[in-house]
C-alpha cells in the first residue's frame, strides 16, 4: 500500500470521469486480473467477520480460560492460546471488529473531508482573490504536515489526547487527508479545463456551484481509487498504535495488540501468540491493496488496453 | 558558485518550514485537557514544582507570549524536564540519539546500497522470474507490520537456530562499552579498536537493521525499476541505440537520467523509517529515542514526546533539503 503513497510522484492518475460503467466490464476485467478478485474475496471475510465475527468464535475472545495458559495449536484451539488463556483463533476472528470499525469511519471522514478541501484548493487553484488565498493555504499546510512521519504524528496525536478508540479516529483521520485532498486536486485541475464547465459557468452558476455540484462528482474517480489502499494503512497504524499501547486498549481483540500481549512468548518459543494476528494483518491489508490497485487500474484507460 | 547560492536559497526556505513545524508541535500539548503545567510537570511533582514548570512555560501569559517564550527555550536547548528520567530532555536525547541514528542510517543506506542494483538489475531483465518475486515480494512488504517482521526473525534466527543475540539492545551485557566518540557504538568501537565490542555491536544491529531493511527496500526497488524502465524507452536512448552505443553505455545514460526520482524515493525511504525505527527499538529494546517516546506516550511524560516530535520533523525537512541539493547536483537542467 505504501507505493499508493507514490503514484502521484511517478505517474499513473487516473483520468478523471472516464470510467466505464456497467457490472458486466467489471467482472471481464475481473477475470484478467485475478488478484483483484482475491482482493475481493479477502476484503468480504473481513466485512463479515466484523460483523459475525464474535458471534460465531467458539470461544468468548474477552474471556481467559484459567490453566489453559500458553497451549499450542491443537483440535480444541486451531491457534492456540495466549498467555492469559485466551484462544487466539476466536480473538483472530473477533478482531476486524473494532479494526475495520475504525479503519473505516476515519478513512470516510478523511475521504470527506479531504476531497472538499482538495476541491476548493483544485478549483481555486490560481483564482484571483479570497480563492487563491484559501487553495495555497491548504496546499501549504498539507504541505507543513507531511514533515512529520506519519506513525510519529499518530502516536504524538493520541498521546496529548489520551488513548481510546475515538482519540485513534480522529488521529487517522487528520493524517490521512493529505492524501485524498492531493490526488483531488489533481483530478480537479484537470476536470475544470472542460468545455462543460464553461458551460455551466456561462448558465449562470456561482463558482461554490460550478465546483461542487459541476467539477467535484466528475473529479472523484481517483479519491474511490484511494480509499481502498487507505483503508488497510488505517489497519496497519491502528495495529501499530495499540502494538505500543497507544491504541485499542487491551483486552479488546486488536491484532496488533495481540501481537504485543504475544511477544514476549515469541523468544521463548511459543511462536503462535504472535504469528497468527501478522498473518492476519498481512493477508488483510494485502487484500484491500490489491482491491486498490484493481480498481486504480480498471478506473485507468490507459492500463485497460 | 551557483550551488551556493542555490543552497543559500534552499537554506532560506528552510526557516519559515522550522517555524510552521514548531508551531504545529507547539500547539499539540495545548491538546491536552487540563492544566498544562500539571501535565507536563507529572503526576508525582510536587506544588513548587509545578509552579516552575507554569513560570517557564509562561502560562500566565498570553498565548503567542507563550510561543515566543517555548521558541526561545528550544533554540537554547532547553525542552522541559522528563518527571520519569528526573533528567533534562536534552540529556535524555543526547544519550538515546546515536542509537536511533544507528539503525536509521544503517537501515537506510542499506536499502539503497541493495535496492538501486536490484531495481535497475530487474528493469534490464524484464517479464522474468526476478520480476514476479519482485512483485509479489514488493506486495507483501508493504502490507505486513514491520514491528512482526522484527518478532519473526527475533524467533527464526534467535530463538530457533540460535545465531544471532537475542532483543537485549545494542551490546552483549558483559561487552564493556567503547569510549564514546560518535555514540554510535559500532563506529565507537571500530574508532578505538575494539573488536570484541565491534563484533558484538555488529551482531546485535544485524537484526534491527534487516527487518527495516526487508520492510522499505522495496520503495526503492519498484521505484528505480520504473524510473530505468522509462529512461530505457526515452527518445535518447533509442538514438544512442540506433548510433550502435554499447549496452553498457545506454544503461549508464540512462541511470544518469533516473537519478532524480530515486533520490526522492530515497528521502522517503528515510521518512519512513523514521516511523518503523520507533516500532523496531521497541521491539529490540535498543535504547533509542524511539523506545523513549514510546515510553513518554505511554506513561503521560509529554515534554519528551514533544521534544520527539519536534526532533523528527526537522530531521525530516533537513532530509528533504539534501534530496533538494542533489537535484541540483544531478540534474544540470535546474542551474540554468
Amino acid at each position: 500500500m505504501r507505493d499508493q503513497a507514490l503514484t502521484p510522484l511517478v505517474g499513473g492518475l487516473a483520468r478523471p470521469g472516464s470510467a466505464p460503467r456497467g457490472l458486466r466490464s467489471v467482472i471481464a476485467f475481473s477475470r484478467k486480473r485475478p488478484s483483484f478478485l482475491v482482493g475481493l474475496a479477502i476484503v468480504a471475510v473481513t466485512l463479515f467477520l466484523a460483523v459475525f465475527g464474535p458471534a460465531i468464535a467458539p470461544y468468548h475472545p474477552e474471556r481467559a480460560l484459567p490453566g489453559a495458559g500458553l497451549l499450542p495449536p491443537s483440535p480444541e484451539h486451531w491457534m492456540g492460546t495466549d498467555v492469559a488463556g485466551m484462544d487466539i483463533f476466536s480473538r483472530i476472528i473477533s478482531a476486524p471488529r473494532i479494526d475495520l470499525t475504525i479503519a473505516l469511519v476515519s478513512s470516510l471522514l478523511a475521504f470527506v473531508l479531504g476531497v472538499v478541501l482538495g476541491v476548493i484548493s483544485g478549483f481555486f487553484a490560481g483564482a484571483p482573490g479570497l480563492g487563491r488565498f484559501l487553495s495555497e493555504g491548504i496546499m501549504r499546510s498539507a504541505d507543513i504536515l507531511q514533515a512529520f512521519p506519519i506513525f510519529i504524528f499518530a502516536l504524538a496525536l493520541v498521546g496529548f489526547r489520551g488513548p481510546g478508540v475515538e482519540n485513534v479516529i480522529a488521529a487517522l483521520a487528520f493524517l490521512n487527508i493529505p492524501y485524498f485532498l492531493r490526488v483531488t486536486r489533481g483530478s480537479v485541475l484537470q476536470v475544470r479545463e472542460r468545455p462543460f464547465v464553461e458551460a455551466a459557468r456561462c448558465a449562470g452558476n456561482s463558482e461554490l456551484r460550478v465546483a461542487f455540484v459541476h467539477v467535484m462528482p466528475n473529479a472523484l474517480t481517483p479519491a474511490l481509487a484511494n480509499i481502498s489502499p487507505g483503508i488497510g494503512f488505517a489497519i496497519l497504524l491502528t495495529a501499530a498504535l495499540s502494538f505500543v499501547g497507544a491504541g485499542v486498549p487491551k483486552p479488546t481483540p486488536e491484532w496488533g495488540s495481540m501481537i504485543s500481549i504475544g511477544a514476549p512468548n515469541m523468544m521463548t518459543g511459543q511462536w503462535w501468540t504472535a504469528f497468527f494476528p501478522g498473518v492476519a494483518l498481512g493477508v488483510t491489508v494485502l487484500g484491500y491493496a490489491l482491491v486498490g490497485d484493481g480498481l486504480r487500474d480498471y478506473l485507468d484507460p490507459v492500463k485497460r488496453s | 558558485m551557483r550551488f551556493a547560492k542555490y543552497t543559500g536559497r534552499r537554506l532560506l526556505f528552510l526557516i519559515p518550514q522550522l517555524f510552521a513545524v514548531s508551531i504545529i508541535v507547539f500547539f499539540l500539548v495545548r491538546l491536552l485537557p487540563g492544566d498544562p503545567a500539571f501535565l507536563m510537570a507529572g503526576q508525582f511533582a510536587t506544588q513548587e514544582r509545578i509552579e516552575e514548570v507554569r513560570r517557564d512555560l509562561g502560562l500566565d501569559r498570553p498565548l503567542y507570549e507563550q510561543y515566543l517564550i517555548y521558541v526561545g527555550n528550544v533554540l537554547q536547548g532547553d525542552f522541559g524536564r522528563s518527571w520519569r528520567t528526573s533528567q533534562s530532555v536534552l540529556q535524555d536525547v543526547r544519550q538515546r540519539l546515536p542509537a536511533t541514528l544507528e539503525l536509521v542510517l544503517s537501515a537506510g543506506l542499506l536499502s539503497v546500497a541493495l535496492g538501486i542494483p536490484i531495481g535497475v538489475y530487474t528493469a534490464v531483465k524484464r517479464r522474468g522470474v526476478a520480476d514476479k518475486v519482485l512483485f509479489g515480494y514488493g506486495m507483501l512488504a508493504g502490507s505486513i507490520p514491520d514491528f512482526w517482521l522484527g518478532l519473526i526473525l527475533i524467533f527464526v534466527f534467535f530463538s530457533k537456530l540460535g545465531i544471532v543475540p537475542g532483543p537485549i539492545g545494542q551490546l552483549d551485557p558483559i561487552v564493556a562499552t567503547p569510549p564514546p566518540v560518535t555514540g554510535m557504538i559500532v563506529l565507537d568501537a571500530l574508532i578505538a579498536g575494539e573488536w570484541e565490542a565491534f563484533r558484538s555491536a555488529l551482531w546485535h544491529l544485524l537484526l534491527p537493521v534487516a527487518t527495516l531493511t526487508l520492510v522499505y527496500m522495496t520503495l526503492i526497488i519498484k521505484n528505480t525499476r520504473s524510473a530505468v524502465e522509462e529512461m530505457m524507452e526515452s527518445d535518447f536512448v533509442e538514438h544512442g541505440r540506433a548510433l550502435g552505443l554499447s549496452r553498457r553505455m545506454l544503461l549508464r545514460y540512462a541511470l544518469r537520467n533516473a537519478m532524480p526520482p530515486v533520490v526522492t524515493v530515497i528521502g522517503i525511504v528515510f521518512w519512513f523509517l523514521l516511523g518503523g525505527a520507533v516500532l523496531v527499538e521497541t521491539v529490540f529494546a535498543w535504547g533509542g529515542l524511539g523506545q523513549y517516546a514510546v515510553e513518554a506516550v505511554v506513561n503521560s511524560d509529554y515534554a519528551p514526546l514533544q521534544a520527539f516530535v519536534l526532533l523528527a520533523a526537522v530531521f525530516t525537512l533537513v532530509v528533504f533539503l539534501l534530496v533538494d541539493l542533489a537535484y541540483f547536483l544531478i540534474d544540470p537542467r535546474i542551474r540554468t
